[in-house]
C-alpha cells in the first residue's frame, strides 16, 4: 500500500488497542481480551501493547486513537462497529499507521476490518434447539435490531427449522447492549409466552440465569455461561478473534500487511468456536451439530440457501441460490417463522 | 391467559420497585426543599455496595443495610456542601451522579459478569398457600413488601402527622419554620439522608434481587427515572406509585407484545412506558395552579439563618 513500509524485523512493533467497556470475564470484551492475550503470547517480547479499556465512544476514542497513533504504535486496533467511523476518520490523517476495526463495515488504504459470521455458529446451536423444545417455540433476546444480531437470529431459526419446519422464534428486543434487569424481563415475557428455550445477543450470563430459574434452556450466543448455571445452557459458541489479531501482528512484522475484509465463521482460523456442550444433549443430536458444522465448513451447507421466505413469505432466495454476503452483512429483515418485529415493521 | 396476567402483574411489581424506593426517598428530600439530583449515583453505589457484600456473605439484608450506609455516606457529602455550604444544588447533585457512577464502575471492577445464588425468600413460604395468586407473589422478593411499607409510611408523614408539616414548613417557607423555632438545616440533612438511604435500597434491589448479576452501570438510568417521577407526580406519594408500576407495567407489557409480533417499531416500544408514564401523569396534574401549590416553593434554595 502507498505510504506503509514494512517493520524493520529487528524493532519491537508497537499495537495499541481500544475497547469501548470495561475488562469483563464474559461478553464481546472478554472474547476480544482473549484473543490480545493469544496474540502477545504468540509474539511476546516482539511486540508492545498498549490497551485501553471503557472508554466512551466517540469523543474520548478520537483523541487517544490519535495519541496511541502519534506514540508511534504501528498497529492499532478498534473492538467495535462504534469505532469503525472515528477509525475511519483517523486512517488517512496517518497514513503510516495501519488500522484494523473488530466489526467494522469495509476496508479502506489503511484500515482494514474483521467480523464473525455469527450465523454459522447460531444455526448449528439452532439445531440443539430444536431436538431439546417441547413447545416448538424458541425465543430470542435482542440487544439491537441491528444487522449482525437480525443475521444472528434468522440463522438460529434456519438451524432449527432444518430438522422441524414447525417451530417459531419469538423475538424480543431489549434496545440495550447492557440491561441486565430488562434482559431477565425479556426472558420472563418469552418463558410466559411458551418459549422453552432461550438465546439471544447481549451477552451477559443472565439469559441463562433467568432460563435456569424458570426451568427451560438456554443457549449462549457469542458467550458461553455454562459456569454461571448448573444444568439450564444446552450448548453455546462463542467469538474466538485471535486468528484476526495473531495474522494481523505476523503480516505487519513481515511487511506484508494488507487492510483486507475479513469475515470467517466456524473452522479452522474462524471467528466462530463451538463449544461446552451439555450432557443433556443426547449423542445423536450432538453429532447432527457436528455433522452441520463440518457442512458449513466444507461449503457444502449455508444457512441462507434458498427457497428461503421472509416473516411475510415473500421469497427472498430462489431455490438453489444462497444469500450474497452483501445482502447478510446488511441483513434488515426476519426468516419465515419469526415472531417479533423490526423497527422498518419487516 | 391468566398465568400470563399473573406473569405480568408480578414482572410489573419487580420492574416497579427500585422506583417506588429511589422516588420515594427523593420526595421527601424535595419536600425539604432539597434538590438532590445525585439519585443514579445513589443508587449505582448502593448497588455495587450491596453486591459485593451479598457476594462475600450471602446475606442480602446485610448487602442492604450496607446500600443504605453507602447511599447516606454519598448524600452526607452532598448536604455538607449543599446544605451547610450552600453550593449550588443543582451542580452539586449532577456532580453527585457523575461521581457516584464512577465509583460504583471503580469498586466494582473485580465483580463483572459475577452472578449471585438466588435464596428462596422466607416470607415466599407464607404467602405461596394463597389461592390463584399465592405461587406468583410467593416469586416476589420480601423488599417488594417493604417498599408498600414505604410507600404507607411516606404517606403518612406527609398527610397525617405533625412531622410532615413541619418537613413541608422547612420546603416552603424555611425562613419562616425556622423563625418558630424549627432547625431547619438539621430536618434538611435528615431528609438527605432519607433520600440517599432510600436510593441505595433501590440500587441494592436492582443488583442483588432484579439482576442478581454485576454489570457496570447496572441500574441503567432508572434513578433518573425515579427523579422524574417525583417531578411528574407533583411531589405526591400516591402519585409515586402510580407512575413507577404504570412505568413498571408498560416496560412489561411492551416485551409481551413484542413477543406476541404486535406490528410496532420496536425503539418505539422502548419509549413507550416513558411516553405512558409522562402522558399518565401530565394528565392528572394538569392542574397548574395545583401544581404550584404542590412544588416545594423553596425547592432547590439553599437556607442561611438569619440572626
Amino acid at each position: 500500500m502507498p505510504g506503509i513500509r514494512g517493520a524493520a524485523a529487528a524493532d519491537v512493533l508497537k499495537v495499541g488497542i481500544i475497547h469501548l467497556a470495561a475488562e469483563s470475564d464474559t461478553g464481546w470484551e472478554a472474547d476480544q481480551k482473549r484473543a490480545s492475550d493469544a496474540m502477545e503470547a504468540a509474539f511476546k517480547d516482539r511486540l508492545k501493547t498498549t490497551v485501553l479499556w471503557n472508554i466512551f465512544p466517540p469523543q474520548d476514542n478520537e483523541r487517544l486513537f490519535r495519541q496511541l497513533a502519534t506514540q508511534g504504535n504501528k498497529l492499532i486496533f478498534g473492538t467495535s462497529f462504534s469505532q469503525y467511523a472515528i477509525l475511519k476518520k483517523l486512517a488517512p490523517m496517518f497514513p503510516d499507521t495501519r488500522w484494523e476495526c473488530c466489526a467494522g463495515i469495509e476496508a479502506t488504504d489503511n484500515l482494514g476490518v474483521f467480523e464473525a459470521r455469527a450465523y454459522e455458529g447460531t444455526y448449528v446451536t439452532g439445531i440443539a434447539a430444536a431436538r431439546m423444545t417441547k413447545s416448538n417455540v424458541l425465543g430470542w433476546v435482542g440487544a439491537y435490531p441491528v444487522p449482525q444480531v437480525i443475521y444472528s437470529l434468522n440463522g438460529f431459526l434456519q438451524g432449527a427449522r432444518s430438522v422441524n419446519p414447525d417451530i417459531v422464534l419469538k423475538v424480543v428486543w431489549a434496545n440495550a447492549w447492557i440491561d441486565p434487569a430488562k434482559e431477565k424481563d425479556a426472558v420472563a415475557a418469552l418463558v410466559a409466552q411458551g418459549a422453552d428455550v432461550i438465546s439471544g445477543s447481549p451477552n451477559t450470563p443472565v439469559q441463562a440465569l433467568a432460563a435456569e430459574a424458570a426451568g427451560v434452556w438456554a443457549i449462549g450466543s457469542t458467550g458461553d455461561f455454562s459456569n454461571y448455571v448448573k444444568k439450564a445452557q444446552l450448548t453455546s459458541f462463542v467469538l474466538d478473534w485471535s486468528p484476526a489479531y495473531i495474522e494481523s501482528v505476523q503480516a505487519t512484522l513481515d511487511g506484508t500487511w494488507k487492510p483486507t475484509s475479513r469475515w470467517r465463521g466456524l473452522g479452522e482460523g474462524g471467528f466462530c468456536k463451538m463449544t461446552t456442550n451439555s450432557p443433556e444433549l443426547p449423542e445423536s443430536v450432538v453429532a447432527e451439530m457436528k455433522a452441520a458444522e463440518d457442512a458449513i465448513v466444507a461449503g457444502k451447507l449455508h444457512p441462507f440457501a434458498g427457497p428461503l421466505k421472509d416473516q411475510s413469505g415473500k421469497e427472498r432466495v430462489a431455490a438453489g441460490a444462497v444469500l450474497a454476503d452483501a445482502d447478510i452483512r446488511g441483513m434488515n429483515w426476519l426468516v419465515e417463522g419469526v415472531q417479533g418485529n423490526l423497527s422498518n415493521g419487516g | 391467559m391468566i398465568d400470563q396476567l399473573l406473569s405480568i402483574l408480578v414482572a410489573t411489581l419487580v420492574a416497579g420497585t427500585p422506583l417506588v424506593y429511589a422516588a420515594l426517598g427523593e420526595l421527601v428530600v424535595e419536600r425539604s426543599g432539597v434538590l438532590n439530583l445525585g439519585v443514579e449515583g445513589m443508587m449505582l453505589t448502593g448497588a455495587i455496595v450491596a453486591f459485593a457484600v451479598v457476594a462475600a456473605t450471602g446475606n442480602v439484608w446485610l448487602g442492604t443495610g450496607a446500600a443504605m450506609l453507602a447511599g447516606m455516606a454519598l448524600s452526607l457529602v452532598f448536604a455538607v456542601l449543599a446544605i451547610s455550604l450552600q453550593a449550588n444544588q443543582v451542580a452539586i447533585g449532577l456532580a453527585l451522579a457523575i461521581f457516584g457512577t464512577g465509583l460504583s464502575a471503580f469498586l466494582g471492577q473485580a465483580y463483572v459478569g459475577t452472578a449471585l445464588v438466588a435464596e428462596p425468600s422466607a416470607l415466599g413460604g407464607l404467602v405461596a398457600g394463597l389461592p390463584l395468586v399465592g405461587p406468583s407473589l410467593a416469586r416476589l422478593h420480601p423488599l417488594v413488601y417493604l417498599s408498600w411499607l414505604l410507600f404507607a409510611g411516606v404517606w403518612y408523614l406527609c398527610r397525617r402527622t405533625r412531622a410532615g408539616l413541619v418537613l413541608q414548613a422547612v420546603g416552603e417557607a424555611p425562613a419562616a419554620a425556622f423563625a418558630i423555632g424549627y432547625p431547619v438545616i438539621a430536618i434538611r440533612y435528615a431528609a438527605t439522608l432519607f433520600g440517599g438511604a432510600m436510593a441505595g435500597v433501590a440500587g441494592a434491589y436492582v443488583s442483588v434481587v432484579y439482576a442478581a448479576l454485576w454489570t457496570e452501570g447496572i441500574t441503567a438510568g432508572r434513578g433518573w427515572i425515579g427523579l422524574a417521577l417525583v417531578v411528574f407526580a407533583t411531589w405526591r406519594p400516591e402519585r409515586v406509585m402510580l407512575g413507577a408500576y404504570l412505568f413498571g407495567g408498560v416496560s412489561m407489557l411492551q416485551l409481551f407484545a413484542q413477543g406476541q409480533g404486535v406490528a410496532v417499531p420496536t425503539e418505539l416500544m422502548t419509549a413507550l412506558p416513558y411516553l405512558a408514564t409522562i402522558l399518565v401523569l401530565v394528565l392528572i396534574s394538569r392542574d397548574s395552579t395545583l401544581i404550584r401549590l404542590n412544588v416545594p416553593a423553596s425547592l432547590g434554595k439553599p437556607f442561611r439563618a438569619e440572626t
